[in-house]
């Protein structure tokens, strides 16, 4: 027999009683499951559109440049250059990959830190008893394991044309010359082609010779019809320079100008493809986690997707290069000026806010900053976010 | 305590005075609006339990204080015996529940979705996918997207999703929305079924007919306060004694009745006299009403007793129609 108390009788205070057994899965945990990460990866990936507009955008939109490229050079070989090479993967991998790969794990970001809000599920996951911390962090895996190998299909796509479609010849200065060339083999190959060198090499002191080269690319001054005359300031008449004068001066150009041509390539070398996707998955990874956050906290995906793209698109790149006085700690807080800082060294100035090239290079257009401090700038805003996300996801009401 | 006896539930931890739920001065607030207002309830185990009021009157709020959706300002609770919120997961771990209407992942299959809900729970939870979908009857549909689902399916999803955890409380809120009378009976069924396990139901419900065949005992909600709560045999015992009586002269039937000490409501209608005499009224006096018309000479044809109904019972107590007591 069931007892049950009628109203008005006051009610005994909580019994000590034993409650019904539990199973021992650590629910309580903030750690999460296998299970709850792989059913986490699957339910972003059956979102089909979310996908495609992913793929189409990592994936698809280099893919085509690329093919494009690849089907005018092999149809007009004279017209269009070839597919690939050095230039066609900085601007490829600093630029559109840099950018597009953060703004898709934004998106992925966004809509992780939401959707299950939006779409009502949230609640069912809080009744199960799950720690709230555990289902929150269980997204940080699921949504890199989609990220990560998204970017690094996209960038092996464009490594993989720019390096096996590049071209066979070094174009140096206006000058075809081969590449991957000692030093002894450039002034050898200087000294057999003195011409080109002297007329299309820069060089910095005087030239002993006055050489006629044809063209608007022969150098500074300017001859008449046409021909250029490289010689020492003041000559006035050209006197023919013996070969033995000629090949002195092309392999004196070549000494001073070894260490400019070694770092120019027909295509990226190993070790810099491997730093730039090293480098390229850090902002994918900073875009997902710092999105996931902010769709959290804001508990819906429009508006964040929104204010990451702003922030990667308008904000970063003004706040990396603008000097304002008096806020310069505060810009060097932006979190895509301190990936800019991590740039590999032989990537441009990119529109999404990258700037390598060493001390000489775009990268000195930035506002300075310290390695040190770009790496706490990214673990301050990783940690940070993930702690907001994970509050806000921890006191909302379901 | 003073408590009245529930008959026809029998469970060990109810034998043993456990109760299911158990909340002491339970308040929440939502700014100047007290939504749960020191709620004292006690819902023994291994019963189906009715919880009923009107629109706003705080029912679903207290499940979400209960499930600990959002937290409470004010009282003790405790689920399954585990005092909550400290000891939530352990409690939550053996509770299924549906509150609100039950939305989904509507680009993932049924069965993907209890999937993503049973990696929350323990492991053996995935055993339990296909049978709680078969027992809720949509095992055919389960490979289908929850966005082609009909209201209904995704209620019975939701009922499938509660019993993932093999749970000894579930807590159903408006289980029966959306489903037509067909699945309004196999939910029933299934109710009665769950509670024959020796499971407690909660059931918030505003179709009080289905509570009343459902349900062993029922609590009665009304801004933010309990202001009922027992066996509903006994509750109904406990309301308003109506009697209908076909006679001769009603008019004079009514003033010869209005003259005598019984103490009753009359209105003379189309079909004879309509008594209606006060709660806990002794079944005596509807004897003595036919004595008393009867050596008045009046020709009694018919008198009835009307049983009360929930429904009558509920709009009785509610303040929306004002309480008679």
């Amino acid at each position: 027999m069931t007892t049950v108390p009628q109203v008005g009788v006051p009610a005994p205070p909580p019994t000590s009683v034993a409650p019904v057994d539990a199973p021992s899965d650590h629910r309580g945990s903030w750690l999460p499951t296998g299970a709850m990460i792989a059913t986490r990866i699957m339910e972003l990936r059956k979102r089909r559109g979310l996908m495609i507009a992913l793929i189409v955008v990592n994936v698809g939109i280099p893919s085509i440049f690329l093919l494009i490229r690849l089907l005018a050079h092999a149809f007009a070989p004279k017209s269009y250059g070839p597919a690939g090479g050095y230039d066609i993967y900085t601007a490829l991998s600093a630029g559109v990959m840099y950018v597009f790969g953060f703004i898709v794990a934004a998106t992925l970001g966004c809509t992780a830190g939401s959707i299950d809000l939006t779409e009502g599920m949230f609640r069912h996951l809080v009744v199960t008893g799950r720690s709230r911390l555990a289902l929150y962090l269980a997204r940080i895996p699921a949504g890199l394991a989609i990220v990560v190998p998204l970017v690094a299909i996209g960038f092996t796509i464009v490594c993989a044309v720019c390096v096996f479609a590049a071209p066979t010849t070094l174009n140096y200065d206006g000058a075809t010359l081969p590449s991957g060339l000692s030093q002894t083999g450039f002034e050898t190959w200087a000294a057999n082609h003195p011409d080109v060198v002297i007329c299309d090499f820069p060089y910095n002191g005087n030239i002993a010779v006055n050489v006629p080269c044809n063209g608007p690319g022969g150098g500074p001054g300017g001859g008449p019809g046409g021909a250029i005359v490289k010689g020492p300031p003041g000559s006035v008449v050209p006197t023919q320079p013996t070969p033995a004068m000629l090949k002195a001066m092309a392999i004196k150009i070549a000494e001073q100008d070894y260490s400019d041509y070694s770092r120019t390539f027909l295509y990226p070398s190993t070790s810099l493809m491997i730093k730039t996707g090293l480098w390229i998955e850090l902002e994918a990874a900073i875009g997902f986690i710092v999105g996931l956050g902010l769709g959290s906290l804001l508990g819906q995906r429009t508006v964040a997707v929104i204010l990451m793209i702003v922030l990667e698109i308008i904000l970063t790149p003004i706040l990396s290069r603008a000097s304002i006085p008096h806020l310069s700690n505060l810009q060097r807080s932006v979190v895509g000026l301190a990936t800019a800082h991590l740039e590999p060294s032989g990537l441009p100035l990119a529109f999404g806010g990258g700037g390598g090239g060493g001390p000489n290079g775009p990268h000195a257009l930035l506002l300075p900053e310290s390695t040190t401090v770009a790496v706490c700038v990214i673990v301050a805003w990783l940690v940070g976010w993930t702690i907001l996300g994970a509050w806000r996801m921890t006191t909302r009401d379901a | 305590m003073s408590t009245a006896t529930l008959p026809g539930i029998s469970d060990r931890h109810a034998a043993a005075g456990q109760w299911a739920v158990e909340t002491h001065g339970l308040t929440k607030r939502f700014g100047e609006n007290i939504a749960v207002n020191g709620v004292e309830l006690l819902v023994p185990r291994g019963c189906a339990f009715g919880y009923l009021g009107p629109n706003g009157a705080g029912k679903t709020t207290l499940i979400r204080v209960l499930l600990g959706l959002t937290h409470a300002d004010a009282g003790t609770m405790s689920l399954l015996g585990y005092p909550v919120p400290r000891h939530r997961a352990a409690a939550l771990a053996r509770v299924g529940a549906i509150v609100d209407e039950p939305r989904f992942h509507g680009h993932l299959t049924g069965r993907q979705n209890l999937q993503l809900l049973a990696a929350a729970r323990e492991p053996t939870a995935r055993d339990r996918i296909d049978p709680s979908l078969e027992r809720v009857g949509i095992l055919h549909r389960a490979d289908d997207r929850v966005s082609k689902y009909s209201m209904g399916m995704r209620q019975r999803l939701g009922v499938a999703a509660c019993l993932l955890g093999d749970p000894q409380l579930l807590i159903l809120d408006e289980p029966m929305n959306g489903l037509d009378p067909a699945g309004m009976h196999e939910m029933r069924d299934m109710i009665l079924s769950l509670v024959a396990e020796g499971r407690t139901v909660v059931l918030s419900s505003h179709l009080l007919d289905e509570v009343e065949r459902t349900c062993d005992a029922v609590a009665i909600v009304d801004r933010g306060n309990i202001v009922r709560q027992g066996p509903i045999s006994e509750l109904l015992a406990g309301a308003s004694l109506a009697v209908q009586v076909e006679c001769s002269e009603p008019d004079r039937a009514r003033a010869l009745l209005e003259g005598t000490s019984i103490g009753a409501h009359i209105e003379v209608g189309p079909l004879g006299l309509g008594i209606t005499l006060p709660a806990g009224t002794a079944r005596d006096v509807v004897a003595e009403t036919n004595r008393i018309l009867v050596e008045g000479g009046i020709a009694v044809y018919r008198l009835q007793e009307i049983q009360a109904s929930l429904e009558q019972w509920f709009l009785q107590v509610t303040s929306r129609l004002g309480a008679p007591e």
